[in-house]
């Protein structure tokens, strides 16, 4: 991956669930609410686990 | 090999009888032989006879309320039938393979999909929505299940067999889905409990009880009462049979826990050496219960051959010459 043109990664907001783009030193708020809390969303990779 | 010392041998030819025999439970007796047998025994059946369990899961999609982790232990302990288990290969010295999952020698695939529809229904995944690649290796209460449909025998307990919803991994609530391939290994109690086969493997030393009848004549029908209830298991009883002599009899000798209660109660009573109790040092009363991953009866004879095997590793190692300080006794004792 080029570091120049670092991934937008999308996240959920925690208190209206809009979806939100953010790149690298974006402010970390709601482009709908304002709402300073983001979750990050689960990968769409799998996942491996040891079962023990 | 003629290596005791003094050409003293110290083989014994210890005797077994099978008082009953279930699929998932068996009692017998061991004779003739001593405690670090029945002890060894004992601890094969527990964490060294192989079975096989889920080892690795692969999550595609898992939007449940518990966690990837906690699935995948859960899956883990999910009892699968081991039948071919003994003839299956360690993943570790398989070299048929890579260890991802796809070897038929030392692994079986499992694929679990479930999504809960649109409906208010909460949704139960459970073992029975496990599909495994290989008819051999599958959840116990799946094969439990297909037998049952078979109209053959039931060889587990029919009110554990009335209940056959398999074993709860997690609930899907609308909308909610899990999706994923898990691999099964062949593994041992030893390395992790999930692949352990016994639920329960305990013995006892036989009891040999004597009661000194002379003495027993001098107690009165209240005192012997007393006594007999003075154990907190029914060991003892009053013979109805014989009339008016009121005989204290043994009932049930194995319902003894070895506590000492009824000696004590003599003591108190004032008639030291009344019930004499002796554990019989070469007998031995084995209960066995399984997980339904193999069968008691192929618990017990996989113990001995796995036994067997590693006895052999120390035969072979002494045939080697280095014994280290063990030979050292062995020679000079």
């Amino acid at each position: 991956m080029d570091p120049q043109q670092p991934e937008p990664v999308s996240y959920l907001c925690g208190d209206c669930g809009a979806e939100n783009t953010l790149k690298p030193g974006d402010v970390i708020q709601c482009r709908e609410c304002g709402y300073r809390i983001l979750y990050k969303k689960r990968t769409r990779r799998i996942v491996q686990y040891e079962a023990r | 090999m003629e290596r005791a010392a003094g050409g003293v041998s110290y083989q014994r030819f210890p005797r077994v009888r099978i008082r009953e025999l279930k699929d998932d439970y068996a009692k017998f007796e061991l004779r003739d032989t001593d405690a670090s047998m029945a002890n060894a025994l004992r601890r094969v059946m527990i964490a060294e006879v192989p079975t096989v369990a889920i080892d690795l899961v692969e999550i595609e999609v898992n939007s449940s309320v518990l966690n990837d982790e906690f699935i995948a232990h859960r899956l883990g302990l999910i009892p699968l039938t081991s039948a071919a288990a003994m003839a299956m290969r360690f993943s570790r010295d398989c070299d048929a393979c890579d260890g991802d999952g796809s070897c038929e020698y030392c692994s079986v695939e499992f694929h679990l999909a479930a999504r809960a529809t649109d409906s208010d229904q909460t949704l139960e995944v459970t073992s029975n929505d496990l599909r495994s690649t290989d008819p051999k290796v599958c959840p116990v209460d799946q094969a439990r299940a297909y037998q049952h449909a078979l109209g053959g025998t039931e060889p587990f307990d029919t009110a554990a067999a009335a209940d056959q919803r398999g074993i709860l991994i997690v609930k899907l609530r609308r909308g909610q889905e899990l999706r994923l391939r898990a691999i099964a290994r062949k593994g041992i109690g030893k390395d992790h409990a999930k692949w352990s086969p016994a639920a329960t493997v305990t013995f006892m030393y036989e009891p040999e009880i004597r009661i000194n009848e002379e003495l027993m004549e001098t107690l009165t029908l209240e005192e012997k009462r007393n006594l007999v209830e003075s154990s907190p298991t029914k060991v003892f009883n009053i013979d109805p049979n014989t009339q008016q002599l009121y005989q204290v009899v043994v009932e049930d000798a194995e319902a003894y826990t070895y506590d000492d209660e009824v000696i004590k109660k003599a003591d108190a009573m004032g008639k030291p050496g009344l019930i004499e109790i002796n554990a019989k040092e070469d007998s031995f009363i084995f209960t066995v219960e399984t997980t339904g991953a193999i069968t008691a009866y192929e618990l017990i004879m996989n113990a001995i051959t796995v036994l067997r095997q590693k006895l052999d590793a120390v035969r072979l190692q002494d045939d080697d010459a280095d014994l280290g300080e063990l030979g050292a006794h062995l020679v000079g004792g």
